[in-house]
């Protein structure tokens, strides 16, 4: 930590400050088939990867090829703490969390190459892709931070219909001086909206460093002045990502508002596949090497004896034989047709929007939903030390459908409109 | 039933189609316990509660982003630029995010963004904006402009069921100028359709919004010289229904727009370019326009009103386009 | 090495061409310079010759297909081809769409998308040579000022609007004076109503011309009848000769020619000539040589317009249209005032065999200066031909026929033959029309060169 100490709040969210990894004693909770499931994402990101490099310089992709090797762990480990019913919003390189969310390579290769078998049918490339219905994935866009006001969204809408779901999404640390980031942040705060915010500091924001754009020792610094709990993590250490991850998707599911982990990590090629990334020194790229995520977990699974050889060599020749089929799959799809240039602007029936209610309708219909609609006023500015005689001027009515998570916190005064229909006790 | 006014009539809508469906949600600035800076959502929190009306912070692009996610679950919701001039902050999430999420992996955004839009209440230049097409050029959005009490309703009740993300623009001049009675029925308004709120035979004039009403007190100045203007009220923006548009051109040949948008890229120019693409040979004049000056919106009472067309602006030009 | 086959530019103005045929199959060998394909274009048909040796490995364009020119149709396996001969493999930082098409894919996979994709011309079309517009009514040599809706009306009723007065700001003629005209009885009433405008968006075809239906297409189609698209020769013709007619104001000059001292003369050598050249003696080369010294007199004949500019042609080329079965060609002798009489008579049999055979090649008709056409092959004793631009003059050769003829208060039985010029009274005048046909036949009837 930096010298400086931070103002506690009042209620303080827990901001960990030491960085989370199992080399210093964080057990893991995982089976051993999680820990072998696990592995085989990773590996399979990281040899997926390592093939649309080779495609790239065959000329057989479209467009520019954006690789995260050497942030597997973030991807996967992260995205291993979801349930199915939770929703996720990968960014260019979570090419992990999308296989873990259930895409194969042949999805990924053939959004890369353009195909009309993508999932976008070639109308958009890279990780820009998702569904709404089955695997619960919002596609990302180039613009950085939009996803973290649409989770927010995400989330309060499960919250609203009862569906007890979270929403993660992903940053780079160069996301995180957008506007919308902060935005975002700030209302998922204000709403406590059950939402894991990761922060993968790859430590390059395409070539500035890192500490030439933020003037903070952790990323997770900036959780503080949102009011929420954060972790700082080893990105680069599958089992205490998840871990903390898992740690993290709890608290949310129990109500306690957003998480921000931030996730250290490196990443170990340029921007895109147009830069060297000759502005990174040469010991840099060492100092990480060393610290594979994949080297390290594959040590990590046999000194603990999770695996044997046979087992790892299963694995590899199932992703082999995956990818080859994958591949040979994409290279045989054919581009989208011409004529799909002018289709499918607008909705125009193709879809029906029908929300899954997990709670009665009527609690958020009158007369069960009314309220009186009074600010709560919790202190009076906080020019003194203590809050003083901080009880509300008004009482909320309605059944009390009003969920803590919804309470407004502050306000200055009592509305003019409001007009009482029933006082029920709170 | 006493007389309705434009904004009580979108209030109506509001309160009705989240009576009838519970995934229509509001969010905005100021729009709850406040009841909104002009009290369009009075009343609202009231009834349907703190889950379903959210006061938010200041952050236009959170409140598009999470009206976006909200779409996504299933939910409608409606989301309040407390002045539409603020849409700019969140300009990137509606042209980047919203409008091509349909186009680019199928996923619908089912939303309304609505807003006080429009001049002639010495609004200022951050005040009186009309910024109708930037999102006229965005494919993905629709883009509404009632220019009725009825049609503000009826329109914004469309919009809601819409599965399309829609810009509803709300002119606060008319907010509380007009009135007219609605009938009772749960009626509603199709996007898309222009209509003819006055028939002529000499020339028409196609305009929405407040300068509609302009439009029409200048057809009334000229039925007194005798001449009779066709006025047409786009209503919606995007989609444009060409097919009202260039009816009424094959039958007056003359063609004359008026709107309170600056001229440079204003509609006028879209309109013009489609008739002479696809009516030319029914023209018996060229396309005229009547619309602001090209320039922020002044502050000044004097400056404002030179600024903004007026009737007898819109007459002047309808007479020499009669003449022609 | 695999050679790319490119689609030829058949013409400074020429974008695209279309595939009609393609002579070698997938796998079959091919010969350098043997023919590969046919093609059709605005200017030209012809045979491409196979760039290199080799198998001819795909075929990328299929036939119907227009593509832009450049275009990689085909693609040659070549073993020997040295590295001069393979085109540059694109490198698709801007445009990798060009690149990524799989290699082995099954053809219903992948090739079907590329091809279509490239179906489509490329979007910036070039513009059109510059020609005048159509020239509006005009009243005293002042445009009358209307407007589409009137012109439109004019035109549905027939009526002329020089003979309207308008009464719209300026003196226009308004919808109303026209609807008064048109109630008055106007024109001829013109019963159907007017043809649909061409759907916007549609691209307009290479040629400055839209192809016009002169009446509305109710009218034409009625009976029994049976609808035959033109060929794209057929349209270029057709957009040609509506060009030249809307640019050029037409002047035709008649005069008749006595050729019987040619006549005799090719009587008489026909067989002498025919055997020490190897070559058919036809009357086209007296006609040649005639033009080329009325050329060589009055100049301005040898000309092209560009706008304000008379571009004197200081090369005498002179087209001669030959007629196909499918069409008509005008292959161009060039330099023919540099050629002898057998020169020429070979450049004309040459160029007429070839043409039918599609074998001509683009430059051999392009950059002619004037033009003969000879309606008397099918036994027309005169024709009027249209100016085949950018030239400014057309010799018309009517049948060689006996007639009686006047001689020096007698009658005698002479071979007389028709000439006609077309010329473009832009810049060639009657008087210079009329020495220039003075010095072609004076040339024909006083005939005193060898022709062996």
């Amino acid at each position: 930590m930096n010298g400086c100490t931070p103002p506690r709040h009042r209620l303080p969210p827990p901001h960990e400050e030491q960085v989370r990894t199992t080399e210093q004693g964080m057990k893991a909770s995982l089976t051993r088939g999680q820990h072998l499931e696990l592995y085989y994402y990773m590996k399979l990101n990281r040899t997926l990867e390592e093939q649309l490099e080779r495609l790239f310089r065959q000329n057989k992709l479209v467009g520019g090829l954006y690789l995260s090797l050497g942030q597997e762990a973030t991807s996967v480990g992260t995205a291993y703490a979801l349930e199915p019913r939770d929703w996720m919003a990968p960014m260019i390189r979570n090419v992990g969390a999308l296989l873990v969310k259930g895409y194969k390579p042949r999805d990924i290769l053939t959004q890369y190459m353009a195909r009309h078998t993508s999932p976008t049918l070639g109308k958009d490339g890279t990780s820009h892709f998702g569904d709404l219905k089955m695997r619960h994935v919002v596609s990302p866009i180039s613009v950085l931070g939009d996803l973290i006001p649409v989770m927010t969204g995400v989330a309060l809408a499960g919250r609203y219909l009862g569906q007890k779901i979270v929403a993660m999404t992903w940053i780079g640390d160069g996301g995180t001086s957008t506007g919308a980031f902060h935005e975002g942040m700030n209302f998922a705060a204000g709403q406590k909206a059950p939402f894991v915010c990761v922060v993968e500091n790859n430590q390059w924001a395409y070539s500035t460093p890192v500490k030439r754009q933020v003037p903070l020792e952790n990323l997770a610094d900036r959780a503080r002045a949102y009011g929420i709990a954060s972790y700082i993590v080893d990105g680069n250490d599958v089992v205490a990502v998840y871990e903390t991850a898992k740690e993290a998707v709890e608290r949310c599911r129990a109500g306690e508002g957003p998480v921000l982990i931030e996730a250290k990590t490196m990443r170990m090629r340029g921007h895109a596949q147009h830069d060297a990334a000759e502005y990174v020194p040469k010991e840099m790229f060492a100092y990480w090497k060393a610290r594979d995520p994949l080297d390290r977990y594959e040590k990590f699974l046999t000194e603990n004896r999770i695996w044997d050889a046979k087992n790892r060599a299963e694995i590899e020749a199932r992703i082999e034989r995956e990818l080859k089929e994958d591949l040979e799959f994409a290279e045989n799809s054919p581009f989208p047709p011409p004529e799909l240039a002018g289709q499918g602007v607008y909705c125009q029936g193709c879809h029906s929007i029908e929300p899954e209610w997990h709670r009665p309708k009527q609690e958020v219909m009158p007369p069960k939903a009314s309220v009186r609609a009074v600010w709560e006023v919790e202190d009076f500015g906080s020019l003194d030390q203590v809050p003083r005689g901080g009880k509300s001027t008004a009482e909320v009515s309605g059944d009390g459908a009003r969920p803590p998570a919804q309470e407004p916190e502050k306000g200055k005064r009592k509305a003019k409109i409001a007009k009482p229909t029933r006082r029920v006790k709170r | 039933m006493a007389p309705v006014t434009y904004l009580e009539a979108i209030r109506q809508a509001l309160f009705e189609e989240m009576e009838r469906d519970p995934s229509v949600v509001l969010l905005g600035e100021d729009i709850g316990v406040y009841g909104g800076a002009f009290k369009v959502t009075a009343g609202l929190l009231e009834r349907f509660g703190w889950e379903r009306v959210i006061d938010t912070p200041i952050s236009e692009t959170a409140i598009v982003g999470a009206a976006v996610g909200m779409g996504y679950l299933g939910l409608r919701p409606v989301a309040e630029m407390q002045f539409i001039d603020f849409i700019a902050c969140c300009f990137n999430q509606i042209t980047n995010f919203v409008a091509k999420s349909h186009y680019r992996w199928g996923a619908p955004v089912p939303i309304v963004l609505r807003g006080p839009c429009g001049g002639g209440v010495h609004g200022g230049p951050f005040h009186s904006a009309n910024p109708e097409m930037y999102f006229v050029h965005t494919p993905g959005l629709k883009v509404v402009c009632p220019a009725t009490a009825y049609d503000a309703k009826g329109l914004l009740k469309s919009a809601i069921r819409d599965n399309n993300p829609v810009l509803f623009l709300e002119h606060k001049f008319l907010y509380r100028r007009i009135k007219e009675e609605l009938p009772e029925d749960n009626y509603t308004v199709p996007l898309g359709q222009a209509v003819v709120r006055r028939e002529g035979r000499d020339l028409t004039i196609v305009s929405y919004a407040a300068m509609m009403h302009t439009s029409l007190e200048a057809a009334e100045l000229l039925a007194k010289e005798g001449i009779e203007a066709e006025v047409i009220d786009l209503r919606t923006l995007l989609p444009l229904d060409k097919e009202t548009l260039l009816a009424s051109v094959r039958k007056t040949n003359k063609l004359l727009v008026v709107h309170e948008d600056t001229r440079t890229g204003g509609i006028a120019g879209e309109i013009a370019a489609i008739v002479c693409e696809e009516a030319f040979e029914d023209l018996d004049g060229p396309v005229r326009r009547v619309t602001s000056l090209d320039t922020p919106v002044p502050f000044a009472p004097p400056l404002e009103e030179r600024f903004l067309p007026n009737a007898a602006s819109v007459a002047a030009a309808a007479r020499e386009l009669a003449k022609y | 090495m695999p050679v790319d086959v490119i689609m030829p530019q058949m013409g400074e103005s020429i974008f695209e061409g279309t595939i009609t045929k393609w002579l070698k199959k997938p796998g079959e060998k091919v010969e350098r310079d043997e023919p590969l394909f046919e093609i059709s274009t605005d200017k030209v048909d012809a045979e491409i010759p196979a760039p290199a040796a080799g198998v001819l490995k795909e075929i990328k364009v299929g036939e119907g297909q227009t593509v832009p020119i450049q275009t990689v149709v085909a693609v040659i396996d070549a073993p020997g081809a040295t590295e001069q001969a393979v085109a540059p493999a694109p490198v698709p930082s801007e445009a990798p769409q060009a690149a990524p098409a799989p290699q082995k894919p099954a053809e219903k996979a992948a090739e079907k998308p590329v091809a279509k994709a490239l179906e489509k011309p490329p979007a910036t079309a070039p513009l059109p040579a510059p020609s005048a517009p159509p020239a509006g009514p005009r009243r005293d040599g002042h445009p009358i000022h209307s407007s589409p809706l009137v012109r439109r009306l004019a035109r549905e009723h027939n009526i002329d609007l020089s003979t309207l007065r308008g009464t719209g700001a300026g003196g226009r003629i308004s919808k109303k004076d026209i609807l008064r005209a048109v109630e008055a009885g106007g024109g001829r009433p013109s019963a159907a109503p007017a043809a649909p405008a061409p759907p916007a968006g549609v691209p307009a075809p290479a040629a400055q011309v839209t192809l016009e239906t002169a009446v509305p297409r109710e009218r034409i189609y009625f009976g029994r009848y049976e609808v035959q698209p033109m060929s794209m020769m057929r349209q270029r013709i057709a957009e040609h000769m509506v060009a030249s007619k809307r640019t050029s104001p037409h002047v035709y000059s008649v005069d008749e020619a006595d050729v019987t001292r040619i006549v005799e003369l090719r009587e008489r050598t026909k067989t002498e000539f025919e055997k020490r050249t190897e070559a058919k003696l036809t009357f086209m080369p007296f006609f040649v040589r005639a033009s080329v010294e009325g050329l060589r007199a009055f100049p301005t004949v040898n000309a092209s317009v560009d706008g304000t500019n008379i571009v004197l042609h200081h090369e005498i080329n002179i087209g001669i249209a030959v007629a196909l079965d499918w069409g008509l060609i005008v292959p161009v002798i060039k330099n023919a005032d540099e050629k002898n009489f057998l020169g020429l008579q070979r450049a004309i049999n040459d160029l007429a065999e070839r043409a039918r055979a599609k074998k001509l090649r683009p430059e051999e008709v392009q950059e002619g200066t004037f033009s003969i056409t000879n309606p008397g092959v099918f036994g027309g004793l005169m024709g009027l031909p249209v100016i085949n631009q950018p030239n400014v003059a057309i010799l018309g050769i009517g049948a060689i026929q006996k007639r009686p003829v006047v001689i020096q208060d007698a009658i005698a039985i002479r071979s007389m033959a028709y000439l006609t010029l077309s010329y473009d009274h832009r810049v060639v005048d009657g008087a210079v029309a009329h020495q220039f046909m003075g010095k072609v036949k004076s040339m024909l009837e006083n005939w005193n060169e060898n022709i062996l």
